[in-house]
Formats: C-alpha cells, structure tokens, sequence
C-alpha cells in the first residue's frame, strides 16, 4: 500500500555542517518519506539524527548550520528556498527536554505561541488551541500553569503546541528520554492516537522500542558519518540486520534480540516479532508444533546458551534471597524529610547489604535522588537515621566521607573540576595526600581500565557523551571507595554505551563494591539489579528482589512502574519467574531439549543447562 | 519579579499590568523626592492598606515577603547617624552621649527620612509586583507600548531558565563537594571556586539557550515582523477608573500634609 503514497519528503545527497566541526554531521545523504508513513529513525549517538530532523524544518540552514550539499523538498518546496514560517506548518518537532521548548507560564498561552508567532486570527487561535487540548486529553489543564505538570503532561502541551499549527509532519525526537515510565506510557499513548489520525507523516527517534514496533512501518538507519545504513520494512531489517544495528551500538526492541538468539540455537520464529504479543504468538505456535512434532534443530549446550548469556554468569554471586541478610553497607532507619512544605521522604527504612546492586526505583518525585543524597551528606540526614559502613554519617566528616562513597550525577560535567582527564582521575588521589608516584600509577591503572588512557590529555568537557560517563565513573573510584550511588548512569546513551557501563558496574559489583543505581530503567532492574527497593510519594513501597517486584502487580501499578518487556512476554507464555533474556532463552531451549531429552532418555545438554543457574 | 508574585484573582490582580505602572511610579517618583520622615510614613500606610485590601494579599504573606528588607533598613536606620558626617547635624540639640559618640536629632531624623523613604518606594512597587505575573508584564509592553516582541519574548524564555539554573547550581555544588573539594575559606578559595562552577554552569546554560531557541525557532518566533495576540492587552475602564483614584487618593494624601506643613521641603528646594 505504501507503494501508492506519493513521495513527501525528498532528500537527495545530503551533507550538512556545523561551523567550527571538522566532520559533517550528516554525509551525502539519500531518503525518500512517503505520505503517511510512520519511520523509525535509529543510529549511535552523534549520527546525525537530530541534525535531519532539524533540516526538515528548515532550521537547517535557516538558523544553524550549513547545507554543504544537496538539498530537501518537503511537499515540493525546498527548505532552502522556503521560510521557516511556511515550514512550521509542515513539520513539527518534539524535542527531548520539556522544560527547554517552553517559552510562555501558561498551558494556554504556550499553544497560542505559535499561532501568534504566524499571525492567526483570535477567532482561528481559540479554534485550533481547543482542537489541539482535545486531541492531546488536556483541556482540563488549559489555563494551568506549565511548572505544575508532570513530564508527561509538558510533553503533551509541547505536542499540542505543534499539533496546533497543523502540521502534517511530525518528528518526535526522543520524546521520552526524561520521563519516568507512567510519562512514556503517556506520550506513546499519545503517539499511537496520532497515528490513529492518519493525518500524520511521522519520524520517530526513540530508544524505548519495544512498545512501539507496531506503529513502526519502516526503519531507517543512520551510520556513525551520518549517512543511511540501512532502510527497509522493520521484519525485515531486524531479521537480516540485528546484528549490523547492535554493532553501531543502537537500541533494537528486546523481543527482536530473544528471537535473533533463539535464532542461533536454531530456532526460527515465523513471522520474525517485532512485538510482544507476535513474539508471545510465535513462541506458543512454535511449543505447539513442538509437543506434535518433536523435530530437532541445533544440538544444544550450555556454552551455547552462555556464549549469549554472557560472562557475568561465571561472576553471579551466591544468591540472597533476603535483603536483609550480612552486614550491612548503608543502614536507613526511619528517615523523613521535609522541604518546601512537603514531605518528601516518609519513614525510611531499608539496610542495604555490602556487595550488593540494589536499584532504586519510582515515579518523578518519588523521592528516590533526596534519598540518595542523605546518603552522601548533601542533605544532612538527623542523628542516628543513616549508618554507613556501621557508623553514624553524622560523626564522619565530609572530607572522610568521599573516601567511603563515591556519587555519580545525573549529568557528570556537573563533577568536573579541573581541565585534564588525568587530573580528574588524580585529584581525590591528591587530596588524600600519597607519594606523587603512587598517584600516577593509580591514575593510569584507572585509566586504562575505563577505556579512556589515550584522552588523558584532553578536557573533560571535550568528551563524548559516554566517556563523559565513565570518566564521571572513574573519578569516584579513585579513592577506592567501597559504596558508589549513581544517578540514571544510562540516560541518554546510545546502546553499546549504556551496556559497556553497566558491565563495568557488574564488575565493580563482582569485586565486592556495594552500588546503588537510580534508574527508571526496568530492563535494567531485571538483567543488573539484585535488589530492588520502589519509592513512591516519598514512602519506600517495596524492597526486594527483582523477580519479587514482579509478580506484584498491584505494586507496580501504584509506584506507575511497567514490567520490562521480556517479563511481560514471560507472563503471556506462562513462565511468570523469568525475567531477562538469558532467561527466556534458555527456558525456550530447555523445554525443547526435554521434549527431545524424553524420548532419548538421556540428555547431556539438558542436564548442563539446568545447572547454569539464572543469568544476573 | 516571578519569585514574588502572588497568583490571585483579586481586582489588582484583574488590573492590566501597565494601569498599574502608570499609577504607581509617578507616586513612586515623588516619594523618592521627599526628605522628611512623615510623608513615606503616610505612603507606607497607604501601600500597605492597598495590598492587604483590594490586592487581598494576606497579612502573613505580605509580612513574610517585607521581612528582609525590613530588618534591613532597621539595621541601617541604627548605624546611619553614627556614620554619618557629624558637622552636617552639629547644630542640631544632641540626644545621646556616648563615650566619643554624639547622636544629633538631625542625624536620626535623616536616617529615618531615608529609610522610611526607601522603604515607603519599596511597597509602593510591591502593589505591582506583588499582583502582577510577569509575563503578562511583557505582553502587555510588547503590544501596548511597542516592545521590541523579539526581546520581549526572549525576556519570558529567559524566565524560565532562572530557577533551572538555580537548580543547576546546586547541584554542581554538591557535586563538587562530594569530590572532597578543600572546604576552608578564603578569598582565593572562594574565586577559585566560583570560577570551577562558572564552567559545567555554562556549558548547561548555553545547552539549554540552544534547546529553547531551536523549540521557539521551529513555531515559527521571529519568522515574521508581525504577531498577532490571542490575548489582547488594553486599559479598559476599571485600569482608568483605577489611576484615576490612586491618584486622587495620593494627592489628597499630599494635600493635606502640605496644609499642615507636614511635608518638609523637597529635595530639590531644600538648602543643604
């Protein structure tokens, strides 16, 4: 049907450039959008997404960077030829940062912005600002104030706000990367009305695949010079490219992933799922077939199975299945907090034993980074409230406190503070005061084991986005410091970056460290964490194990958090304990092996893969 | 001025900004002129019974929000006539001795005069600022008065940024002390400090400027001389009906201490 859609969007040998860049940001680039056609957009960070969607609009070249060849039609006019007042009404932008796009107090006057900005009437205004509240579910919220909305319901003033000029391309540009889940779930709902609509021709930047697959009827792919990799219908480029899009360090759905390893094991899945509910189709019809026909495929072993699995099996520790057991690294008892007239913190208490991963979960303003930040004496904690290490964090002083507790921001420019790498590495060293000798070499050795030696020279701020991280990482180990907190370390990274940090961490982890990770990442929480403790409305909800948390339902459903995908396709297929990849796969595998394990009555693979315990 | 503000409904609230900058600053200029105590006194009276009454800003609030300033001048008002230059009040009859320090009635009255008179200029500007969002501020400048709409606009985005920033900068000083930052004082440190903040502060602040301007870029701000307003600013009869008795009522104020020669002189004819 697609094949009939005339041609919207027209770009033909592409190359852009920022000034003051050695590279271009994108090169000799080549696409065609149909009409009404719903693309997903992927690439490793820096390829050159944002920087496309900004030349279908015409800010580019209109108001930064430079057309170094080539040239876009969108609907046949060429943006260099156009104004940015014509294209606003053709395409309009959701950018990641809700707070960044707004420049009016009001839900109101915020979508009128536009309107005002291309001289519409009052009369057309009031029309389209209603319109436009309707289509997004707010127009109970039309005369608040935009400070007062959560994440989801800005973005959804931010989408009206575009809605509102008619535009009939829309580009989402990462729309959810600062949203806790229940914001995600807003937007995507909000996404899927859209494209209800049929209005729309949309481009999707996003990460969080695995609830939008349907939506998705093409999937272009962007190299790390900015030029198209792959392009094609999303079956086929998952089937054929996986392999391709996770060595460009993309993010592809996680259903798509457990298909390409069951894939390697010899298991087909026809059609190949792109979502849960074909994937959950797909693996049923195959244990179905199965039970009929007991054919067998790729003989199976467990390193088969631990090749996928990964080495942090080999690392997996003795299995708690109390929190509360072994000393105990961070001890809260009964901490509340207060600021601003609210009660942010309510009755805290949680011990968190040494060596542990714990993952600290919950909605926006849960109260999850206060938490943390009593913990490192930010916030002063009341006497007798927070035990570190065994002894009270108010008798130990900051300087000392550094050495114990290492804290990782949100954002790690915020820590820099002098202009090398190596001095960044160097200065919690120095502070503590040994030889100039052992200093180098420690700073070396953490330098070479966070992959960042060769930028020693360099300024922290010149750093991409990931190294950025584990240099941030790297200078709260300096001190050998045994508890390390870290604020959502995988916001806003590209998929081989994210994965390279949280391996480090497994490994930090592996050699004894007790870390704290804050994250809405619930993929994460299932594959990394060992323990999980939710907050919500400054209550600490639950504290467990992952696999715990997740056959509580009705908790999830009160802290606004979503199971990750896997355990969701877990709970279609019956198999409610099962969490991660590794998992699934291996139970698919095992319950094939049995089938052909019984007949033979002895089954070697069988056997070595009940041992393999559960992937963490 | 968004830090002050108090969202309300009252009939200040309802007033266009501008009637309300119209009314108060020529009473504010005329009160900056005065050099007795007693004239402030009565614009004090006056501007606070405008906002607890028709601006229905509670007494608590209005209190709490004065406080500092208060304090402030109070502490001024104590010092002033031991700082000031003897030889200008010498002649005047003395109050108080003590040890080496004279305290001269015209010293006290002067201190007095300028406190009372900064004071009186600051509640003044709190009818306004107190009751009116800022934006609508700048709306109402940017059609009524002719405005330049861009820098207007680039104003009210700019609002926006200041609690982020505020936010920002508290993280990256907990940030930075959490790196084991040398915590003593000094000036040096304290430079060197501010200058290691200035740094991730910026790079955030200039990030951000980008985001917001590529947002308002691609709704169309600036692609056109022209706007058009959904809202549309303009004095209606309430705003005059309202200088018009702000006015009278300040003058009936003036009036009647001019009668009974409450007033003292002005500063321009007063004789040094």
């Amino acid at each position: 049907m697609s094949e009939t859609r005339t041609t919207l969007i027209e770009i033909e040998d592409l190359t852009v450039k920022y000034p003051g860049r050695r590279m271009s940001a994108l090169e000799h680039l080549q696409l065609q959008l149909r009409a009404g056609e719903t693309v997903l957009l992927l690439g490793p960070s820096g390829s050159g997404k944002s920087t496309l969607a900004l030349t279908l609009n015409g800010l580019i070249p209109h108001s930064i960077g430079k057309l170094q060849s080539g040239h876009v039609r969108v609907a046949g006019l060429d943006t260099r030829q156009t104004t940015v007042a014509t294209l606003a009404q053709r395409v309009g932008i959701l950018f990641q940062d809700p707070e960044a796009q707004f420049v009016m107090f009001t839900v109101e006057d915020e979508i009128a912005f536009g309107l005002e900005n291309l001289c519409f009437s009052p009369d057309e205004m009031e029309r389209r600002i209603s319109d436009s509240l309707r289509l997004v579910g707010l127009t109970e919220l039309r005369y608040r104030r935009v400070e007062q909305l959560s994440g989801g319901e800005k973005q959804r003033v931010a989408l009206a706000a575009l809605l509102a000029l008619e535009p009939e391309i829309l580009v989402f540009d990462e729309p959810t990367a600062n949203l806790d889940p229940q914001g995600t779930r807003e937007v995507f709902d909000l996404l899927r009305r859209c494209k209800e609509t049929g209005r729309y021709t949309i481009v999707l930047i996003e990460h969080r695949l695995d609830e939008l697959m349907d939506l998705v009827e093409r999937m272009v792919v962007l190299g790390k010079r900015g030029e198209v990799v792959i392009d094609g219908r999303p079956r086929e480029v998952l089937r054929a490219h996986l392999s391709t899009l996770q060595g460009l360090g993309v993010w592809v759905p996680q259903v798509a992933r457990l298909a390409h390893v069951l894939q390697q094991h010899g298991w087909s899945l026809e059609p190949f799922p792109l979502t849960l509910s074909e994937a959950a189709e797909a693996l049923k019809g195959r244990r179905a077939f199965r039970a009929g026909h007991q054919d067998s495929s790729a003989p199976l072993t467990s390193t088969a199975v631990h090749n996928d699995g990964q080495q942090r099996c080999s690392a997996s520790p003795p299995t708690r299945s109390e929190p509360d057991q072994g000393e105990a690294a961070i001890e809260v008892c009964s901490l509340s907090y207060r600021a601003a007239g609210r009660q942010v913190l309510q009755d805290i208490s949680l011990a968190i034993p040494r060596g542990a991963l714990l993952a600290l979960v919950g909605a926006n303003g849960a109260g999850k980074t206060t938490l943390a930040q009593h913990l490192i004496g930010v916030l002063q904690p009341p006497r007798g409230c927070v035990r570190l290490l065994g002894r009270d964090i108010t008798t130990i002083s900051a300087r000392e406190l550094t050495r114990h507790v290492g804290y990782v921001f949100q954002n790690p420019e915020h820590q820099f503070i002098t202009e090398a790498v190596e001095d960044e590495v160097a200065y919690g060293l120095r502070v503590m005061g040994p030889p100039a000798t052992e200093v180098q070499e420690r700073t070396r050795a953490l330098l070479e084991r966070f992959n960042l030696l060769s930028l020693a020279r360099a300024n922290p701020f010149t750093l991409s986005h990931g190294e950025k991280r584990r240099l941030s990482v790297a200078t709260m180990l300096a001190m050998g410091q045994e508890i390390l907190i870290l604020d959502e370390p995988t916001f806003g990274q590209d998929e081989y970056n994210a994965t390279a940090l949280l391996e480090l961490l497994w490994q930090l982890h592996s050699e004894g460290r007790t870390i704290v990770v804050i994250t809405h990442d619930m993929s994460l929480v299932a594959t990394y964490a060992q323990y999980v403790a939710v907050m919500n409305h400054g209550r600490l909800l639950f504290y467990g194990t992952p696999a715990a948390l997740f056959t509580h339902a009705e908790l999830l459903a009160e802290a606004r958090l979503m199971l990750p995908p896997l355990a969701q396709l877990a709970r279609r297929l019956g198999w409610s304990d099962l969490l991660t990849l590794e998992e699934l796969c291996e139970r698919c595998l095992q319950d094939s092996a049995r089938e052909l394990a019984e007949p033979l009555a002895a089954a070697d693979g069988a056997a070595s893969v009940e041992g393999g315990r559960p992937c963490k | 001025m968004q830090v002050i503000y108090q969202e309300g409904e009252s009939l200040l609230h309802r007033l266009n900004p501008l009637s309300k900058v119209v009314a108060v600053v020529p009473v504010l200029l005329f009160v900056a002129l005065t050099t007795d105590p007693w004239l402030p006194l009565a614009f004090i009276a006056l501007a606070s019974a405008v906002i607890v009454g028709p601006a229905r800003i509670t007494p608590g609030t209005f209190w709490r929000l004065q406080a500092p300033l208060t304090i402030s001048l109070l502490v001024f008002m104590i010092l002033y006539p031991f700082m000031v230059r003897a030889e200008l009040f010498d002649r005047t009859p003395v109050v108080l001795r003590l040890g080496p320090l004279v305290l001269y009635q015209g010293a006290v009255l002067a201190g007095m005069a300028a406190v009372l008179r900064v004071y009186a200029m600051f509640l003044l500007s709190l009818i306004f600022m107190l009751t009116t969002d800022i934006s609508d501020f700048i709306r109402a400048m940017v059609q009524q008065w002719r405005f330049p709409y861009r820098l207007g606009y680039g104003i009210l985005a700019a609002f926006h940024f200041m609690p982020l920033l505020q936010e920002e900068f508290r993280l990256i000083q907990a940030a930075h002390r959490i790196r084991g930052i040398e915590t003593h004082s000094g000036v040096r440190v304290h430079i060197e400090r501010l200058r290691r903040y200035a740094i991730p502060l910026l790079t955030s602040a200039i990030r951000r400027a980008e985001r917001t301007a590529l947002a308002m870029e691609s709704r169309a701000f600036g692609a056109l001389k022209q706007r058009s307003y959904f809202r549309r600013f303009c004095f209606s009869r309430a705003d005059y009906l309202f200088i018009l008795c702000f006015w009278l009522l300040c003058l009936l104020v003036i009036a009647l201490f001019w009668r009974y020669g409450w007033m003292g002189p002005l500063s321009f004819t007063k004789e040094l």
